[in-house]
């Protein structure tokens, strides 16, 4: 039935052209779907587990910036079973909830990347049965600030210490090619679409009708492809690599022909079409520090720019951004991996894009595309409870993730994990012991001696140093 | 009093026949693992097995005496995870009917090697990746194959990896079981028709018999029906058909005839394989590899790091690990995985570090380097010995210094984790197999 309805409605859609509307039909139909599974997931539990005790968390005393425009200052964000129950003020918690006191930091929803590399593991499919909870680059991924990102055509949850239920989208993008290289392939992938909404509509004229006749044939499959079926019916999103701005017009012109609102990645071109794309409903993937020169041939503009992501926007585009390199990338590059998302979004605030319309390209925005927006990607009642505590503003360079939450669980802590915790550590952690549980403990210094070296070779390595001190306050 | 009377009564026997394979040793201190240390023992060893173990037992006059108070005896050492003296390759399929014991070749070299280092058990598992068998428990000191066997089929070697195909071997094979006791089940059924058409004698109570069954074997995968079966089996006739080659190792897993033991290298993995055996209930070890930079230390217990799962130190099982101190993942801070693992509750068993002869010579010293960092002196022993051999299940024949057990010993000339001692003679099954023993 649901099949059905949502065939009717997307031919409707199609015929009047409105792509706008589209988008939240296509988004609240998706998510009303796997809402749906969810539900019944959960019951089956139920059935089978004899109700498992309720999980409270609570992040308490933090501004919340709730991704929705609102902020809320000192308040508590309340989460059961990792949804969250409620955001507000003085909020009722149950004796058992575990909290996390973020008395003078910014809570953020956990950014979204559209996608990435290595951060789920080695593999890049099948991640229920490939993820590694444990590899170091999750660990930077949510240091960075991500606890949802894309991969591949999936949108997984970084969730550590668990292999279960990371997966909220398997089937996210059709990818098609569109090039001026390939009239061919252009004109094939038109005649695609064309053959493929010709069946929808007969489809569509064919269920109506088999109601009176039922020895009706339904319409026959040939010359459909399934990629844009998948496309037309809203299963699937459809979306293009494309920069220049020729093409960028094909595919707008593609899109609206055919009541699809498509993706573009990278779209390095895009702000001189700006106008034309937005009424396409196009959206887009791009990242601000690109750089083309203009082809010397062109009279008009043509480029990169900095203002690319401000000047979409102006045009009423949905933006994300991903920064130039999709994986953890130390050598070369630096500055430009997927851990310096945040980063990236600081050139496009540089470029002119509103800080909301800033933080939204990395929460909010990239999830809807995604159609993961009713899990992820704002603080709201019902949503899962994944969220960021930061020491400012997240978009700024200065500022750390202090810790990060995925489902209602705390799942980084910077002073407990090796990457950042020796830069300007909390208050409280600087005093606490250093060597974990697991490790051997450090070889204990007899004080006078110690000072006795001090005083002989005051040149002692970094290292050493730092051994000394721990020793010290332990000794203290 | 009881000893004395013991020695009394065996000697009095061993004199009536010409003092067959009798042997009193006095040591000045014994190990025994599984019953604490006892000073100044004597141990009788007859006809290759301990007869009694006690602190300063009277020994009857007539009856052979190795009297060296100053040597320390520890059971002899038990490696379970070996392919020492096997040399066959294997795929990477699943074939958990392929079984180590037909490979076996008692005169390879390596095995009068090792022998001098104390190992007097090994356990042999079969080669290939994937799930490549069963693996079987030897003697290191054996003229024929039959011999060489201490027992056969003592787990089941499954190889966990962070990938589709490892997973689906194992839910493979629990899906063939099933099937098995689908087919039992059907068997059964028809069974117990032939006979109601047969006897209507016995109808009455065979129905309620029947209706028993039937409750039973609608969870196949929860609870096993069979033993339950197996009663009834004898009383009237039925014989269940046989498993096919292929599910009979998964049959067994659930009966925990056999037990699985399952290497993992990471914490993922040991994640994964929790995952793939859901609430399968089934006897399981994990051979646990140490890389330098493992992160198995994020999954040594459930609170550490709020795992949503048990961890390792939870599940209470046994642990098969080389004594290696690993790193902290990017750092050299190091850390004594096995003193975490202990610590939260799981039991440690030690292999040598690789698995040649040469590292079967350093073993001790390298589980001295362990216990030299922290890990308890005697639960490093009973990780050599015992350890091993419940992981093998023949924790009754080897293992440890007690009555009735097999008589395997190292002798050694101090505390076994000093690292100036060495082993002055070895006993497999009540003889010297190493060693200048003239008594």
């Amino acid at each position: 039935m649901i099949l059905i309805q949502r065939l009717l409605t997307c031919c409707f859609f199609a015929a009047l052209a409105l792509p706008v509307h589209a988008v939240p039909f296509q988004d609240e139909g998706g998510d009303a779907k796997k809402d749906e599974k969810q539900d019944d997931k959960k019951d089956d539990k139920k059935d089978d587990d004899k109700k498992p005790e309720d999980r409270w968390f609570a992040v308490v005393g933090g501004d919340v910036y709730t991704g929705t425009g609102a902020v809320l200052r000192g308040a508590t964000v309340l989460s059961k079973n990792g949804k969250i129950e409620k955001i507000d003020f003085d909020v009722y918690m149950p004796p058992e909830t575990k909290t996390l006191d973020a008395t003078g930091y910014r809570v953020y929803p956990g950014l979204v990347a559209i996608s990435s590399q290595g951060l789920l593991g080695n593999s890049g499919g099948d991640f229920e049965d490939t993820i590694d909870p444990f590899n170091s680059r999750m660990i930077l991924g949510l240091a960075t600030g991500i606890t949802t990102t894309g991969s591949g055509s999936s949108a997984v949850k970084l969730k550590r210490f668990s292999v279960d239920d990371m997966v909220i989208n398997d089937k996210i993008f059709s990818i098609f090619s569109w090039s001026n290289r390939s009239p061919r392939g252009k004109y094939d992938l038109r005649e695609k679409f064309k053959n493929t909404s010709e069946y929808l509509r007969q489809y569509r004229e064919w269920e109506k009708k088999v109601k009176d006749q039922k020895d009706l044939a339904e319409p026959s499959k040939k010359n459909v492809d399934g990629s844009c079926l998948s496309v037309l019916k809203g299963e699937t999103t459809a979306k293009f690599v494309n920069n220049d701005a020729d093409e960028l017009l094909g595919i707008a012109r593609l899109a609206q022909e055919f009541g699809f609102r498509p993706v573009i990645e990278g779209a390095q071109e895009a702000w001189t079409v700006a106008d034309e794309l937005g009424r396409a409903g196009a959206r887009v993937i791009l990242t601000p520090r690109d750089r083309r020169p203009k082809s010397e041939l062109q009279a008009r503009e043509g480029g990169t720019s900095i203002e690319n992501a401000a000047i979409l926007h102006r045009a009423g585009i949905p933006i994300a951004i991903v920064p130039s390199t999709e994986g953890v990338d130390l050598g070369g590059i630096a500055g430009r991996d997927i851990i310096h998302l945040p980063i990236e979004v600081g050139f496009a605030v540089r470029g002119g894009l509103p800080e909301q319309a800033a933080l939204e390209s990395i929460t909010i925005t990239p999830a809807r595309i995604m159609g993961v927006s009713h899990r992820v990607g704002t603080l709201e009642v019902g949503k899962d409870c994944d969220l960021i505590v930061t020491d400012g503003d997240v978009l700024h360079y200065k500022s750390f993730v202090q810790y990060a939450v995925v489902d209602g669980k705390q799942v980084y802590d910077k002073e407990r994990e090796l990457f950042y915790a020796q830069i300007r550590p909390r208050p409280v952690a600087a005093e606490a012991k250093k060597v974990d549980k697991g490790e051997t403990a450090p070889v204990k210094v007899d004080p006078a001696a110690d000072a006795e070296k001090k005083d002989g070779e005051k040149k002692d390595d970094e290292g050493k140093d730092e051994e000394k001190k721990d020793d010290e306050k332990k000794d203290g | 009093m009881k000893h004395i009377l013991l020695l009394a009564l065996v000697s009095t026997f061993a004199a009536s026949t010409a003092q067959a394979d009798l042997l009193a040793i006095r040591v000045g201190r014994a190990e025994t693992v599984a019953k604490g240390v006892i000073e100044h023992a004597v141990i009788l060893v007859e006809n290759g097995k301990i007869v009694t173990i006690g602190e300063d037992l009277p020994i009857e006059r007539g009856i052979p005496i190795l009297d060296r108070p100053e040597w320390i005896v520890v059971p002899g050492f038990v490696n379970c995870y070996s392919r020492l003296g096997c040399d066959s390759d294997g795929g990477d399929d699943m074939s958990p009917d392929v079984k180590a014991s037909d490979e076996l070749w008692p005169q390879a070299e390596e095995y009068a090697e090792i022998i001098k280092y104390g190992v007097t058990t090994l356990g042999l598992y079969p080669a290939g990746n994937g799930i490549p068998g069963q693996a079987v428990a030897v003697r290191t000191k054996a003229a024929t194959k039959a011999e060489m066997i201490l027992q056969d089929s003592v787990y089941l070697k499954v190889i966990m990896r962070a990938d589709a195909s490892a997973k689906k071997r194992v839910s493979d094979g629990f899906k063939k079981a099933d099937e098995h006791a689908e087919k039992v089940k059907k068997a059964r059924e028809k069974f117990d028709k032939d006979k109601e058409k047969k006897g209507a004698k016995k109808e009455e109570p065979k129905k309620e018999e029947k209706t028993d069954e039937k409750k039973s074997l609608q969870e196949p995968a929860v609870e096993d029906p069979k033993p339950d079966e197996k009663k009834d089996d004898k009383k009237d006739g039925f014989v269940p058909p046989a498993p096919d080659s292929k599910a009979k190792a998964f049959v067994d897993l659930r009966e925990k005839s056999l037990s699985a033991l399952v290497s993992i290298n990471s914490a993922a993995e040991y994640l994964h394989w929790l995952d793939v055996l859901g609430k399968e209930d089934i006897k399981w070890d994990l051979r646990c590899v140490m890389s330098l930079d493992s992160d198995l230390f994020y999954v040594a217990n459930k609170k550490e790091w709020d795992l949503d799962q048990d961890g390792i130190g939870d599940k209470k099982v046994h642990v098969v690990m080389e004594p290696r101190l690993t790193l902290t993942p990017g750092t050299m801070r190091s850390r004594n995985l096995a003193a975490e693992f202990s610590a939260s509750g799981a039991k440690i068993v030690f292999i040598p570090r690789n698995d040649s002869v040469n590292d079967h010579k350093n073993w001790l010293a390298n589980v001295g380097e362990i216990v030299g960092a922290g890990f308890k002196p005697e639960s490093a022993l009973h990780a050599m010995t015992l350890g091993g051999a419940e992981v093998m299940g023949v924790e009754a024949r080897v293992g440890s210094l007690e009555k009735g057990k097999d008589a395997n010993m190292v002798f050694l000339d101090g505390a076994p984790f000093e690292a100036t001692t060495r082993i002055q003679a070895v006993m497999l099954d009540g003889k010297f197999v190493f060693g200048d023993v003239n008594q």
